[in-house]
């Protein structure tokens, strides 16, 4: 079973998110902001981070970075939560490291269908 | 949904709480970056939230106020007081909204109204055109597919992004038909390899119905990464192309990146030879007012074969057609043996195509004949001293050789009579308002499983008048009989016939159309005329494709099995036995007339009883219908025409053989001959 670890500030985004995940088969371990995000990242397995970009304390892109400088983390697929008026982010987030991108709002399916790309 | 719409107003409502209380505090203490950051961040959230759950009108009206916040946090802009008052107000608004999510309460839209219209023109209207929005080009595709080349070449450190380029290779794999090419030169030694690098790069040729940018879609992730090109090669599949997917197979295992040009004139190299294959089989109009037809199609590598060997060939296919029709009898009576069948069709296709192959080598075009027509026309124009123009139409159709060889002597009958009787010489045709210039046009073309020939010419036309009289001073109609004007032209056919008041040196001894008829028949081709007066002729010959196929009728007279060919067959009526033998004279009444019919028991000589009920077919004859019986219809053939060997040679009703899939063998009538012999008997 493959885990996702989800980032984001928001209780009900990440309840909607974990809700929808493990209904799909995911295994999910759920971060407030960055920080918290780093508790989960101690070497255990993570197929897969979903972060949103702004969030208190650590935000998406120092996440990220911070995540890419793990070794063993190096090539774990990250997709960021972005909405579509913010291009300038997206770049910024791919140059840190991040994978891919999700758009908000989405709709389930198309969350499923991009996470099936990156992760099989 | 509905648990995570609770869970959304409750986060929403905290998340205004805590609005207010910082914007309170902003206006109080004044601005720290902590705070607007703080304040965007909300304002994104929400945004991002309620759109999720279902809040649109939220979500669009947060749009803005998150865009002032942006716009402050980078700089561009200066908090005010005007921005913190429309943020508080904004603040209730939302809040009313939680409960009124489609904006139906009359005070929330004026509410709604004034305070977005304060927001857009705090943020001024350079700054809303910079918000990006996103749209998505909504492709409208019919059903037609496109064929794309893609380069894909990804940076090294694609792999350490999390991406996986096999994934993608996957994904465009999925879409269509494609075929991918790997370049590993990049590659570097054992020593220097590092795992975590991506050195490959692909070449992808994908067949699918998506647009470019749909398939531009697949790297979306990937694109700032790699090197991307997209290509339209074709809007169409390549793939069914059997020289495109041979032109890729062949690609050496280690080359280089493929040249775009090369690929992309290749492409069109095939088109070009496509479309030359259906010019070929499509009529060109060929509008010329002089002698020569010149060859467009330019130089075509070909060798020479003699006609013998050609013989021989068409000899051995059409064996081998027969047997094969054997082997397939005899899979489809031992249906059990599985293996048997499969063989069988297998044989079947391939001798099919190996007999369409062979029949198509024997085939010329008949513009070879022509040269020879406008030579006459030509001379005889000269001669009889009448301008002609020649026209061509359908040069490329090809016939049979052998037909062709009986062709040429008919054609130039015909073509001579046109010149001298058909077209008027030059003062009358002035005087009937007609050009100078008289033209004759040749066409051909394919009908079915036949060649027609027209030649036309806008001449006198025929007189059906004279002909009637000159029919009735030979003796050939008695004067009180009613003809149709179809039926008084068909009368030119007949031997010993001429208008001709004297034999002209050119058309030698009265050409007769019968002549030309008998010739035609002779290739199993009938001749027509068409015409009307002062305005022209018409003469159309119908031949067959081949000499050496007939598609007939196979029936059955006591145990023996006839092919009658398809072409003189009219109609089949069943009769009862009784009813046939106890008529005086051989006349059966079918709908409506009367049709006399030879009893082939009869005449054949087989005494044993027929059966109870019999076949009529009905035949036609120059322009008459005649009956011949047979005792069963058994279905339409595709007979392989053999000749009757020495023996038979005289054997006039019988014009050849052809042997049947159980090897049997089915005797090939020639009805015209039929009907000639045993009417000479009998008085018709």
């Amino acid at each position: 079973m493959k885990t996702i670890l989800i980032t984001d500030d928001s209780e009900s985004i990440r309840e909607l998110l974990s809700f929808t995940l493990e209904n799909a088969g995911y295994k999910i371990l759920s971060a407030v902001d960055g920080e918290d995000a780093l508790k989960h990242l101690t070497g255990g397995e993570i197929d897969l981070v979903l972060t949103d970009l702004h969030m208190p304390k650590l935000d998406g892109i120092g996440l990220i970075k911070k995540i890419r400088a793990k070794p063993e983390y190096q090539f774990v697929p990250i997709l960021f939560l972005t909405t579509e008026s913010q291009t300038e982010k997206k770049e910024e987030a791919k140059a840190a490291g991040a994978t891919g991108w999700i758009v908000k709002p989405f709709v389930p399916e198309k969350l499923l269908a991009t996470i099936s790309k990156i992760i099989r | 949904m509905d648990q995570f719409r609770i869970k959304f107003l409750e986060e929403a409502a905290d998340l205004l709480d805590d609005l207010e209380k910082i914007l309170l505090e902003l206006e109080k203490d004044g601005i720290s970056t902590g705070s607007i950051e703080h304040i965007f961040r909300v304002m994104h959230t929400i945004k991002g939230s309620s759109s999720m759950f279902g809040f649109d009108v939220i979500s669009e009206f947060t749009h803005h106020l998150e865009t002032i916040y942006d716009l402050i946090r980078s700089g561009k802009m200066k908090v005010s007081k005007e921005i913190l008052d429309a943020t508080l107000v904004s603040v209730d608004h939302i809040r009313k909204l939680l409960t009124d999510e489609n904006l139906s309460n009359p005070e929330n839209i004026s509410n709604h109204k004034s305070i977005g219209q304060t927001i857009k023109a705090l943020i001024g209207a350079e700054n809303i055109a910079k918000e990006r929005i996103a749209f998505k080009e909504i492709q409208e595709h019919e059903n037609s597919f496109f064929t794309y080349y893609i380069l894909f070449k990804p940076t090294k450190d694609i792999l350490i992004k999390g991406n996986n380029p096999l994934f993608l290779l996957s994904d465009l794999q999925d879409m269509g038909e494609s075929k991918v090419l790997w370049h590993m030169q990049e590659i570097p030694d054992f020593i220097q390899l590092n795992p975590k690098e991506c050195d490959i790069c692909w070449e992808i040729f994908l067949a699918c119905k998506e647009s470019s940018s749909e398939v531009r879609d697949v790297f979306i992730f990937v694109e700032d990464q790699s090197e991307l090109i997209i290509e339209e090669l074709a809007k169409e599949n390549l793939f069914i192309k059997k020289k495109f997917v041979e032109h890729l197979d062949n690609i050496p295992y280690k080359s280089p990146i493929i040249d775009l040009t090369d690929l992309k004139d290749f492409i069109q190299g095939l088109k070009e030879d496509e479309s030359k294959q259906k010019k070929k089989k499509e009529r060109s109009i060929e509008n010329k007012t002089d002698k020569s037809i010149i060859n467009k199609e330019g130089i075509i590598s070909s060798i020479r074969v003699s006609s013998d060997k050609l013989d021989d060939l068409m000899n051995l296919v059409s064996e081998l057609v027969t047997t094969q029709a054997r082997l397939s009898l005899y899979a489809n009576n031992n249906i059990a043996q599985n293996e048997l069948s499969a063989i069988a069709e297998n044989i079947e296709k391939i001798s099919r195509q190996l007999r369409d192959n062979t029949f198509s080598i024997c085939l010329i075009p008949i513009e070879n004949m022509l040269t020879r027509f406008q030579r006459l026309i030509r001379d005889l124009s000269g001669q009889l001293d009448k301008k002609i123009i020649f026209l061509s139409e359908g040069t490329d159709t090809e016939i049979d050789k052998t037909i062709v060889e009986k062709l040429t002597d008919p054609l130039m009958h015909i073509f001579r009579n046109c010149i001298d009787h058909g077209i008027e010489n030059k003062e009358t045709r002035i005087e009937k308002g007609k050009p100078e210039e008289g033209t004759i046009s040749f066409r051909a073309f394919y009908s079915g499983t036949n060649v027609h020939i027209e030649i036309k010419d806008d001449g006198g036309g025929i007189n059906p008048a004279k002909i009637r009289e000159k029919a009735i001073s030979k003796g050939l109609i008695a004067p009180e009989i009613q003809l149709s004007e179809k039926e008084i032209i068909d009368l030119m056919f007949l031997p010993g016939f001429s208008t001709a008041t004297h034999v002209t040196e050119v058309s030698g001894r009265g050409v007769g159309m019968d002549v030309v008829k008998r010739q035609i028949n002779a290739i199993r081709g009938s001749v027509h005329i068409e015409s009307v007066i002062d305005k022209g002729t018409t003469i159309t010959l119908i031949l067959p494709l081949t000499l050496s196929i007939i598609d007939g009728l196979l029936v059955q007279i006591h145990n023996t099995k006839y092919v009658i060919p398809l072409s003189v067959v009219d109609k089949c009526y069943e009769v009862k036995s009784e009813n046939i033998l106890n008529l005086f004279d051989n006349i059966l009444d079918f709908e409506g007339g009367l049709i006399p019919f030879f009893n082939l028991r009869e005449e054949f000589g087989i005494k044993m009883t027929p059966p109870e009920i019999q076949q009529v077919i009905i035949v036609k004859h120059n322009a008459r219908k005649i009956g011949i019986t047979v005792d069963y219809v058994i279905g339409e053939y595709q007979a392989v025409l053999k000749p009757l060997g020495k023996l038979y040679q005289n054997t006039d009703i019988m014009s050849g053989a052809t042997i049947l899939g159980d090897g049997s063998i089915a005797l090939v009538m020639d009805t015209v001959q039929i009907v000639k012999k045993f009417s000479a008997r009998n008085v018709i």
